[in-house]
C-alpha cells in the first residue's frame, strides 16, 4: 500500500507539473464554451455591417415598397443602425421588357462587384406563386434570407386579403391567424427546453470523453516511457507489477479529479461573480446541471469510465514498444469502444427511451457517455426525489456493468502487464498474450 | 548459507534457459556469477528478484522463500538500465530510495555525500537527460545501493563504464562488503571477477560448470604449471621426475607437471645446476579453468577472456 501511493504521488506530480496540464486545464473551458456557444451567439449576432439590396417590382402592385418598409425595422446589434440598405428600387411595368432587363443586368453586375449582396425581383402575381419572385445573391446568410421570406410572407399576406375581397380589416386577419408558440410544461410543472437538457447532456458527455481519451493516453505514454527507457525492470525490482499498475491508475486519475476540481471552482467563482453583480443564470440550466442525479452520475461514469478506459490503455501501453506501435491498437479501442458511444449519446435526444439506446446504454464502455447523456435529460422531469428516479437505478446498474468489466479488464491487464512490461523488442502476438493470461 | 537456489530449472519457448541450478551465496561475500552471453545469467536473477518465476526448483533466503519483503532488503542493477529522463537526479534517487521503504530523512542526508563521492555533485538538480552515459550508469549505480540493502544484486555489472568508473564502483563495492552487506554479480569479463570475487559459479548454456571460493577452485585446478628463467643449460629439467611436459625457449621455460612431485621439489634440483632468476608456479585463469570444464570452443569465447564489453 505504502508503495502504491509513493508511485501515485510520483505520477500525479509528474502530471501536473508538465505545462501541458495547465495549458489543457485552463484551455478545456475555453474550447468547451466556443463548441457550444459560438456558432449560437455567432447566429444571433449576425454580421456587424448592413448589408445593401435592391428590389425590382415589376407587379405594379406597391408590393416592393410594401417590403422595404418592413425591411427597415431590422436592426444591427447597436439597435440604430439599419440591417439593410435600399439601393434601388425600380418600379417597372412588365410591358417593358427592354428597360426590365437593362436595370435587372446592371444590378446583377453590382453584386458581382460587390456593390450590392441582394437583388429581389417581384414578378406579376407574385401572391399565386412564390416562383414568380426571386432573390438573386452570393450571400449564404440564412438569417438575411430568412429576414427576407418572412417580409415578403406579411406583406404578401396582406395582398392576398385584398385581392380577395373579404370585409375584414387585414390587421385583425393578421392577428387573427398568427402563429402559435406553444407553452409546455411537464408534470412536475417545470417548463425545461430541450435544448437545454441536451447541451447540458453533451457538455457532461464531452467533458468524460475528453478526460478519459487525454489523461488515459497520457498515463499509456508513462508505461511506455519506462518500457522504452529501461525503468521497468528496476521499478519492478521495488514494487509488485499490481501496485505500479494501480499507482499509475490512479495517479493519473486524480490529475484528472484535480483538473476537474479546478473547474468546478472556477465555474462556482464565476457564478458567484455573476450573481453578485445581479446577473441571473438562466434556472432552467442550473435546474438540470445541478440535478443531484445529474451530478452523481457525473462523478460515478467519470472515475469508472476513466479507470476501464485507462486499464485498457495501460494493457496496450504494456505490450508496445513506442507510440507508433501502439496507434494501430489504440485505433480499434477508440473506434469501437468509445466513438460510438458519442454517437449514441447524440440520438438520446430524439428518443432518451427507445429500445435500441436502452441496450447500447448497458455496454459497459459506452455506459459512461449514453447513460451520462440519458440521465441529464430524463432527471430533471422526475417528479420528487431524482436519485429515486426509474433512470436512476438503470444508471446503478450500468456502474454496476462498469465496475464488472473493469475487475474482468484489471485482472486482465494486471497479467498481460506483469509480463508485457518487460518485453522488449518484438510485440507479442495475440496467442503469446492468450498464454499470458491463462498463466497462474 | 544465506541465499540459496534449489535445483532451478526455467524454459523459454521450449528452450531451457536455466537447468537445474543450485547455488548457495553466503552472507557477506563478493560472488560473481560469470558466463559467456546467452548462459542463463540473467534469467538467474530475475528469478532470484522474483520478476520471472522459475519453472521448477526453490529460491531461499535464509531458509525462508523469498517473498514480498525481499524487495524492500535488496538493491537490483539490471542489465538494462535507465531512469527517469525528466526528473533530477535528487528526485531520481529520492524517489526509488522512497520505493525501497528508506526513510526520508536518511536518504536526504545520503544523496549528497554519495553525488560527492561519484563526481556528480554539480548534477544533484539538474535533469537525468543531461548526463553522459558513464554519469547515468554511475547514478543508476548509487540508486542501486542508497537504501542500504543488505543483498545488492547487480547484472553485469561492468557493462558500460569505464576503466576509472570500475575501480570507483569497485571500491564502494569493497566498503559494502566491509560492513557485511552481499554483493551477488554478474558479468562475462572474467578477468574482472577474478580480481573481485570470493566466490564465484561458472555458468554455460543454462547448467552449472562450477562453484566454490575462489581460492579453493584455483588450488583444485591449479599449480600444475611452473614458470622458470635461469642461466646456464636447462635441457636437463625435461628428465625431472614429475615433468610432464616442456616448452623451452632461451633462457626460459614453462613446465606442466604431472602433479606427484610438489613443485619445491624441482625448484630445489633446478637451483643446484642453474643460476634461477625466477621461479613461478602458475595459477590458471577463470577463462583457462572455464574452458578446460564447459568444454567449449574457446572460439565461441573470445570476448569474454578480458578487457571489458560493453
Amino acid at each position: 500500500m505504502r508503495k502504491f501511493w509513493v508511485i501515485l504521488q510520483r505520477e500525479y506530480a509528474q502530471l501536473v507539473h508538465k505545462k501541458s496540464f495547465l495549458f489543457l486545464t485552463l484551455l478545456t473551458p475555453v474550447v468547451m464554451v466556443a463548441f457550444m456557444f459560438l456558432p449560437a451567439y455567432l447566429m444571433q449576432k449576425g454580421t456587424t455591417s448592413t448589408e445593401k439590396y435592391a428590389v425590382i417590382d415589376l407587379d405594379g402592385n406597391g408590393l416592393g415598397r410594401q417590403f422595404t418598409d418592413g425591411m427597415a425595422g431590422y436592426k444591427l446589434s447597436d439597435s440604430s443602425t439599419a440591417s439593410f440598405h435600399l439601393d434601388t428600387l425600380v418600379e417597372i411595368p412588365i410591358v417593358e421588357t427592354a428597360r426590365y432587363q437593362t436595370a435587372y443586368d446592371t444590378l446583377v453586375q453590382a453584386i458581382r462587384d460587390r456593390r450590392l449582396t441582394y437583388l429581389f425581383v417581384i414578378r406579376p402575381d407574385a401572391y399565386l406563386a412564390d416562383s414568380n419572385m426571386l432573390l438573386v445573391t452570393n450571400s449564404d446568410n440564412v438569417r438575411d434570407i430568412n429576414r427576407f421570406e418572412y417580409q415578403i410572407g406579411q406583406v404578401l399576406s396582406r395582398h392576398r386579403v385584398e385581392v380577395s375581397q373579404i370585409s375584414i380589416p387585414i390587421d385583425s386577419i393578421m392577428a387573427l391567424t398568427r402563429s402559435v408558440d406553444l407553452p409546455r410544461q411537464d408534470t412536475k410543472g417545470e417548463s425545461i427546453s430541450p435544448e437545454i437538457k441536451f447541451m447540458v447532456g453533451t457538455i457532461l458527455m464531452m467533458l468524460i470523453y475528453m478526460l478519459v481519451l487525454i489523461n488515459g493516453q497520457a498515463m499509456m505514454q508513462t508505461v511506455i516511457d519506462e518500457k522504452s527507457a529501461r525503468i521497468m525492470e528496476v521499478l519492478v525490482s521495488s514494487a509488485t507489477p499490481f501496485q505500479i499498475m494501480a499507482g499509475k491508475i490512479l495517479g493519473t486519475g486524480l490529475a484528472a479529479l484535480t483538473q476537474v476540481a479546478i473547474w468546478i471552482a472556477g465555474g462556482a467563482a464565476l457564478a458567484a461573480y455573476a450573481s453578485s453583480t445581479g446577473t441571473q443564470l438562466d434556472s432552467s440550466i442550473t435546474r438540470t446541471v445541478f440535478n443531484p442525479a445529474t451530478v452523481i452520475c457525473f462523478a460515478a461514469f467519470l472515475i469508472l469510465g476513466y479507470l476501464l478506459f485507462t486499464t485498457i490503455f495501460a494493457f496496450i501501453g504494456s505490450l508496445v514498444n513506442s507510440p507508433k506501435e501502439a496507434q494501430p491498437l489504440l485505433m480499434p479501442v477508440i473506434f469501437v469502444l468509445f466513438v460510438p458511444a458519442m454517437m449514441i449519446g447524440f440520438a438520446v435526444l430524439e428518443s432518451p427511451d427507445a429500445k435500441w439506446i436502452r441496450v447500447m446504454s448497458f455496454v459497459p464502455t459506452y455506459t459512461p457517455l449514453v447513460m451520462m447523456m440519458r440521465v441529464a435529460v430524463l432527471a430533471p422531469t422526475f417528479e420528487g426525489n431524482p436519485l429515486l428516479s426509474p433512470i436512476m437505478f438503470e444508471a446503478v446498474l450500468g456502474m454496476i456493468g462498469i465496475i464488472i468489466a473493469l475487475l474482468i479488464a484489471v485482472w486482465i491487464t494486471a497479467k498481460v502487464f506483469r509480463v508485457g512490461i518487460l518485453m522488449y523488442g518484438k510485440r507479442p502476438t495475440l496467442p503469446e498474450i492468450l498464454r499470458w493470461v491463462r498463466h497462474k | 548459507m544465506y541465499l540459496t537456489l534449489e535445483n532451478i530449472t526455467k524454459q523459454y519457448d521450449g528452450k531451457t534457459a536455466v537447468h537445474d541450478l543450485s547455488l548457495s551465496v553466503p552472507k557477506g561475500v563478493i560472488y560473481g556469477m560469470i558466463g559467456p552471453n546467452g548462459a542463463g545469467k540473467t534469467t538467474t536473477i530475475r528469478m532470484i528478484m522474483n520478476i520471472t518465476a522459475p519453472d521448477s526448483g526453490r529460491i531461499l533466503l535464509d531458509g525462508r522463500e523469498v517473498d514480498g519483503t525481499f524487495r524492500d532488503r535488496v538493491g537490483y542493477l539490471p542489465e538494462e538500465r535507465g531512469l527517469y529522463k525528466k526528473m533530477t537526479l535528487r528526485e531520481v534517487m529520492k524517489y526509488l530510495a522512497d520505493l525501497k521503504g528508506y526513510p526520508s530523512k536518511k536518504s536526504n542526508q545520503a544523496i549528497g555525500p554519495w553525488l560527492e563521492r561519484m563526481g556528480l555533485k554539480d548534477y544533484e538538480f539538474k535533469k537525468v537527460e543531461e548526463l553522459s552515459k558513464g554519469m547515468a550508469q554511475k547514478l543508476q549505480f548509487i540508486t542501486t545501493i542508497l537504501h542500504e540493502p543488505e543483498i545488492v544484486i547487480l547484472d553485469e555489472i561492468f557493462s558500460g563504464l569505464d576503466p576509472i568508473n570500475i575501480e570507483v564502483v569497485k571500491d564502494v563495492l569493497l566498503e559494502l562488503k566491509r560492513k557485511g552487506t552481499t554483493i551477488l554479480f554478474s558479468t562475462h569479463v572474467m578477468e574482472q571477477a577474478e580480481k573481485l570475487c570470493d566466490h564465484i559459479c561458472m555458468i554455460s548454456r543454462g547448467h552449472k560448470v562450477l562453484d566454490g571460493r575462489i581460492a579453493d577452485i584455483k588450488t583444485q585446478f591449479g599449480r600444475n604449471s611452473v614458470q622458470m628463467s635461469f642461466e646456464g643449460d636447462g635441457h636437463f629439467v625435461k628428465t625431472l621426475p614429475g615433468v610432464k611436459q616442456v616448452l623451452e625457449f632461451n633462457n626460459y621455460v614453462e613446465l606442466q607437471l604431472t602433479g606427484d612431485v610438489p613443485p619445491h621439489e624441482i625448484l630445489k634440483t633446478a637451483v643446484e645446476r642453474l643460476k634461477v632468476s625466477r621461479f613461478e608456479v602458475m595459477s590458471p585463469s577463470l577463462y583457462d579453468i572455464f574452458i578446460e570444464q564447459a568444454k567449449v570452443d574457446p572460439a565461441e569465447l573470445e570476448h569474454v577472456k578480458g578487457g571489458h564489453h560493453a
